[in-house]
């Protein structure tokens, strides 16, 4: 007996119709923003060597990716992200491209998650990469083309804004390890209170440590900068912060009120962002639905010193919740079409002229007006048309 | 909008929990008489409280079908994964321990160590650390059982009194770390919602010091 014959590995599942209906459109409406914005797709491939994935900077833990061997035993990794491969491609393909380049992508990425946490292992994707360009222009396109993606596809929905050299500046004028950093760091994504307060009463007491012990609690509109100043001033952390107004400033313009928020707490894969970090949420999605930021010191690892910036947004999460919204993605015809013995092509052509007026019709493959009528009822199909000489 | 929900870990973090939510000015009646319920409003509706094991209270959270939850430090070492955890709510206190037999010699020797415990990840997490190769058993009830019998050369449990260790003659030999209840929020939801829970959250800061 085949024990695993009908089930799919856990983490993934089958989309059926109305589920790839709202998939379509979510990724659809997100496509058009990516094209409108002038950024091209490409696809890598599912597979990649293992040196890909395992740099230090990469933020992706190897007891996540899934791996095997090609038949030179050389490790290789099912993709569990699309910007790695992506600044492999543009080091090579790409090497004597006219820079800057716009790419986006649309692919699903596998995560080996621990069993029976109801984490997916493979999701869908959608992204861009704007590469081989530094500055506030490249930041302000990047953001606001994630903030029209999200808004193409939610109208209840958050951006926070952070900046990855305020906790870097911060940090670097401890003289702590390497590790006791990343475990400050890591309290702070967490907002972790009081395991960061214990981290940081074991230091020398001083000014940039009663600014790190404030980072998690800086969250939220303009009030934060006036905060934060005050914290940070004299320290290599206040030029990013003033960076960091700047945007903030333009993009008031929006007038996305209190839907933009500042979060100098935002330090999650601190080794892979260089500048701008930013992420957005969605009412009702309980994680995180965009991520990304600037990282202009990847494609070095590649022999391509280039600024870059990107952000990917999970959009199975954005299809889930369309579903569970109500979304109409209705998959029923409203007219079924049946020809009698010898009138199929006249039929054929009738359900062609009916699509053609932006109706729904089909073609009745089953061979009796009895049968057709039995399916039209089952499915609750509305009308049933008759071909006959 | 949809009333605030808190998960809280069923038993004495949720009397405690339920005593402070009173002190800082919430009607709990109805999570008092609860009777069979599960979900419970608060105060005038101001927010719902949902009662779950301690390692359930972490999954709700983490999915985003609960806002906030109270639960142990101990569950969220052994448990925990990606929330926020805003507050330490001063009650529930005990600590992590590495116990073992009185007067054996645990760290002597060359042979690799046996640790019974009910937390196999902060137990892991403890001797990686020390960069240590222990072998771990998984006990589900008394872990003191296990030296004792000779399954295992120590464990790694809670202790609140040490009353137990001493009635069948085991000893702290080091402590893990310390233990308390913790508010914790989903990451969305504190992003969404933010002006509610930094509120509650004030509010009991307050009244736990």
């Amino acid at each position: 007996m085949k024990k695993y014959l009908r089930i799919t590995p856990e983490g993934t599942k089958d989309f059926l119709f109305a589920e790839c209906a709202a998939m379509d459109d979510v990724c659809g409406r997100i496509e058009n923003v990516f094209k409108t914005r002038g950024f091209k797709r490409v696809i890598t491939p599912g597979i990649e060597f293992y040196d890909v994935f395992s740099l230090p900077c990469s933020g992706i833990a190897q007891e996540d990716m899934f791996k095997m061997t090609d038949n030179k035993g050389r490790l290789m990794v099912v993709r569990p992200d699309s910007t790695l491969p992506i600044a492999r491609m543009v080091s090579s393909r790409l090497k004597n491209n006219v820079m800057p380049v716009r790419l986006y992508y649309k692919q699903a990425v596998y995560r080996n998650n621990p069993t029976l946490t109801g984490r997916r292992n493979e999701f869908m994707q959608m992204g861009v990469e704007l590469i081989g360009v530094q500055g506030l222009r490249a930041d302000l396109e990047v953001i606001t083309t994630a903030i029209q993606a999200v808004k193409s596809v939610a109208n209840d929905f958050r951006i926070e804004l952070g900046h990855a050299e305020v906790f870097d500046a911060l940090s670097d004028e401890l003289s702590i390890s390497e590790e006791y950093k990343e475990k400050i760091r890591q309290s702070i994504e967490g907002k972790n209170y009081s395991a960061l307060n214990n981290l940081l009463d074991k230091l020398q007491p001083c000014r940039a440590v009663s600014a790190i012990r404030s980072l998690p609690s800086l969250f939220g509109g303009e009030e934060v900068f006036e905060q934060a100043r005050e914290i940070c001033s004299g320290t290599k952390a206040a030029q990013a912060l003033d960076y960091l107004h700047q945007i903030y400033t333009s993009l008031l313009a929006l007038g996305l009120g209190d839907k933009l928020i500042i979060d100098l707490g935002l330090v999650q894969r601190n080794d892979y962002y260089t500048g701008i970090v930013f992420t957005g949420y969605i009412n009702g999605i309980g994680d995180a639905v965009l991520s990304g930021g600037r990282y202009d010191e990847l494609l070095s690892e590649f022999d391509m010193p280039l600024g870059a910036a990107g952000f990917a947004i999970d959009t199975d999460a954005v299809t889930l919740k369309a579903l569970s919204d109500g979304g109409s993605y209705s998959d029923k015809p409203d007219v079924l079409v049946f020809a009698e013995d010898g009138c199929e092509m006249q039929a054929i052509a009738l359900v062609e002229q009916l699509c053609g007026e932006g109706k729904k019709a089909q073609f009745s493959v089953l061979s009796t007006l009895e049968e057709t009528q039995a399916f039209a009822a089952q499915r609750g199909i509305a009308e049933v048309r008759i071909c006959s000489r | 909008m949809q009333p605030l929900r808190i998960a809280l870990t069923k038993g004495r973090l949720e009397k405690t929990t339920i005593e402070l939510l009173e002190k800082i000015g919430y009607n709990c009646d109805e999570v008092r008489n609860k009777g069979r319920r599960l979900i419970l409003p608060v105060g005038d509706n101001d927010f719902e409280v949902v009662l779950a094991k301690a390692a359930d209270v972490i999954t709700y959270v983490e999915h985003g079908v609960c806002d906030l939850g109270v639960v142990g430090k101990d569950t969220i070492l052994e448990h925990g994964s990606s929330f926020y955890e805003l507050l330490d709510l001063g009650f529930g206190k005990c600590r992590f321990a590495l116990a073992t037999k009185k007067d054996s010699d645990f760290y002597g020797g060359y042979n690799t160590k046996t640790i019974a415990t009910k937390y196999p990840n902060v137990t892991r997490a403890f001797f990686d650390d020390k960069n240590m190769d222990v072998r771990i058993i998984k006990i589900e009830g008394s872990v003191e059982l296990a030296p004792l019998v000779g399954l295992a050369d120590g464990i790694v449990d809670i202790v609140e009194t040490g009353s137990t260790l001493k009635a069948n003659g085991l000893e702290v030999i080091e402590w893990v770390t310390d233990i308390s209840a913790r508010l914790i929020a989903n990451t969305a939801s504190l992003k969404l919602r933010k002006r509610e829970i930094e509120e509650l959250q004030k509010k009991l800061e307050a009244v736990t010091g």
